[in-house]
């Protein structure tokens, strides 16, 4: 379990992480989302011990970062996949990782193979494209078995095969009993496997909780289309008897506050033939979306 | 993953201590596997034969002996063995690796120390190698041997200079954090500022100049030496405090800014 209070970090005038306070659970996919500027970054690395917050705290089951006595035992990151030299192969980067915690020279191997870049291994970083980088570096993030992954995004420059293999794996991690924190801009994947979400907005906590429960409050619209123009007029006639806000969209009607079930109902019930029946909802990105919209700091027009 | 949580706990003086030869082995890795050492290795012998054998073919109204000349490369030897320790930090915030260690191993002095053996290794080693190359380019050139009496005292302080100046070198690439700018200052007070400030100190005040305290300890008799410099020069030990002194200065200015910096 992370724990981080109230974190704080300020550069001269300006807050860039705000009394941060929120859980990371254990055995969860806990996304971290955001506008640009939105202090995700800073706040990773405070939680790694690279920044120094203001005020606040990050423990690992109580412990903060700093004191932990095998942190990459206990902690896995990966802040940014560029943090390689270009001229050591990827073996030698991670030997040399390895060799800074006491991990034993057989993990490098192990962790090789599980990113997929064994047959890559002696070749120079410098020669990498960024999503070989990104294994490389979740492959550093790996090396001592942690119990908890921080990966900042993780996703970058990954094919869409990799984007899948890493959705899986950061899965199958947290299905074992693992902590995984990673934040993203693609907020349409992190709703395909985070189960949690902490959500920010100029550096303030705008929501801290499960995706079920932020997208839960999303409202559904029913979409139907009738065989003949007639029969339009006749069903936005029976719902709107039936108390239900019905708007015409050229031949569709679209009916508000309700389920498919419902419409599907009372069409039956009238005799009449649907072409069309299907429901829309609000995705998780446009609630997000709607979340941050007031702190964005860079907006789109 | 590992289920048990024995490993959540705390770290100590003990355990950081502990973890140091495993700090020294990464140090060790990271310079054995990039090209740079490589290069500055082989520079630094081709400097050593090159400048001993060139002065043997080169001074003819001197009689030179080996024994006297193969030292004569290690100011410049000591030159790439401070920008090898420049290096050794500034490469890695450049690639962002120093942020990869530190979260590796957050006790910072750990780090420091490995860093600081590490760079005392690397003069020792150059120093070896230039003044290796250089008794070779003494005997190319055609040199006696001569007295070698005094052979190991030389090579015991110029090693001790070539390893000064690798920590001089760590110090300010810690501070400085760049590469181009660490060298490029570093080189150009130790070859402009500081030969400019000779030129107008008095002796008495100029002597306590550190690449000027630094070099003297190669003993090498240099045009400059004057009746006046030579009176108020100091003792071999003396010169190594003197560099010694701005060696330590600029590491400990540099282990306070890491500590205190944030780590990008």
């Amino acid at each position: 379990m992370i724990t981080v209070t109230t974190l704080r970090k300020t550069y001269g005038t300006r807050t860039a992480v705000d009394d941060l306070t929120f859980d990371v659970a254990a055995g969860r996919v806990t996304g971290f989302v955001g506008p640009n500027g939105a202090g995700k970054s800073t706040t990773m690395r405070m939680m790694v011990g690279l920044t120094r917050p203001d005020s606040g705290s990050v423990r690992y089951d109580g412990i903060p970062y700093t004191a932990l006595r095998h942190p990459a035992r206990v902690v896995g990151s990966v802040l940014d996949a560029r943090c390689m030299h270009p001229g050591r192969t990827a073996r030698n980067h991670l030997r040399a990782t390895a060799a800074l915690s006491g991990i034993a020279r057989r993990r490098v191997e192990a962790v090789l193979t599980e990113v997929g870049l064994e047959t890559a291994a002696d070749q120079r970083a410098g020669g990498f494209s960024l999503g070989m980088r990104q294994r490389l570096a979740l492959a550093g993030a790996l090396l001592g078995d942690p119990q908890v992954l921080l990966l900042d995004e993780p996703s970058n420059g990954l094919d869409p095969d990799g984007i899948r293999w890493l959705r899986t794996y950061l899965s199958d991690f947290a299905d074992k009993g693992g902590s995984v924190f990673v934040s993203s801009h693609l907020i349409g994947e992190l709703a395909m496997f985070a189960d949690d979400l902490v959500v920010v907005g100029a550096g303030r906590l705008l929501a801290a909780e499960s995706v079920a429960s932020i997208t839960a409050g999303n409202e559904v619209t029913v979409v139907v289309q009738t065989a003949q123009p007639r029969q339009q007029l006749e069903l936005e006639s029976h719902l709107t008897k039936a108390g239900l806000a019905v708007a015409t969209d050229g031949p569709r009607l679209k009916v508000r506050h309700s389920s498919r079930s419902a419409v599907s109902a009372i069409a039956f019930a009238h005799g009449i033939a649907v072409l069309e029946l299907s429901e829309t909802s609000r995705s998780l990105e446009d609630s997000l979306l709607g979340l941050t919209a007031a702190t964005a700091e860079f907006a789109s027009a | 993953m590992t289920s048990t949580t024995t490993l959540v706990n705390h770290r100590s003086g003990r355990s950081d201590a502990a973890s140091l030869p495993a700090a020294l082995n990464a140090e060790w890795i990271k310079i054995s596997t990039i090209r740079s050492t490589g290069a500055i290795t082989l520079l630094t012998a081709g400097i050593g034969i090159f400048a001993t054998w060139a002065t043997a073919a080169l001074v003819k109204d001197e009689v030179l002996v080996v024994s006297g000349v193969f030292v004569y490369s290690t100011f410049l030897t000591a030159v790439l063995a401070a920008i090898a320790s420049i290096l050794l930090v500034t490469s890695e915030v450049q690639h962002g690796t120093l942020a990869t260690a530190l979260t590796a191993q957050p006790a910072r002095w750990v780090l420091v120390a490995a860093k600081t053996v590490t760079a005392i290794g690397v003069g020792v080693r150059l120093g070896i190698i230039g003044m290796g190359t250089g008794f070779a380019g003494g005997l190319l050139g055609g040199l006696e041997i001569g007295d070698t009496s005094q052979i190991a005292a030389t090579a015991g302080w110029a090693l001790l200079f070539t390893a000064l100046a690798s920590v001089l070198g760590l110090g300010v690439g810690m501070v400085v954090r760049h590469s181009a700018a660490a060298i490029s200052g570093l080189l150009v007070w130790w070859l402009v500022a500081e030969n400019l400030l000779w030129a107008f100190m008095p002796e008495t005040v100029s002597r306590f100049l550190p690449f000027y305290a630094g070099g003297a300890l190669l003993g090498v008799d240099v045009d400059t030496n004057t009746p006046e410099t030579i009176a108020v020069a100091l003792t071999p030990t003396q010169d190594a405090l003197v560099f010694g002194g701005f060696a330590a200065a600029a590491l400990v200015a540099g282990t306070v800014l890491l500590h205190r910096r944030d780590t990008n």
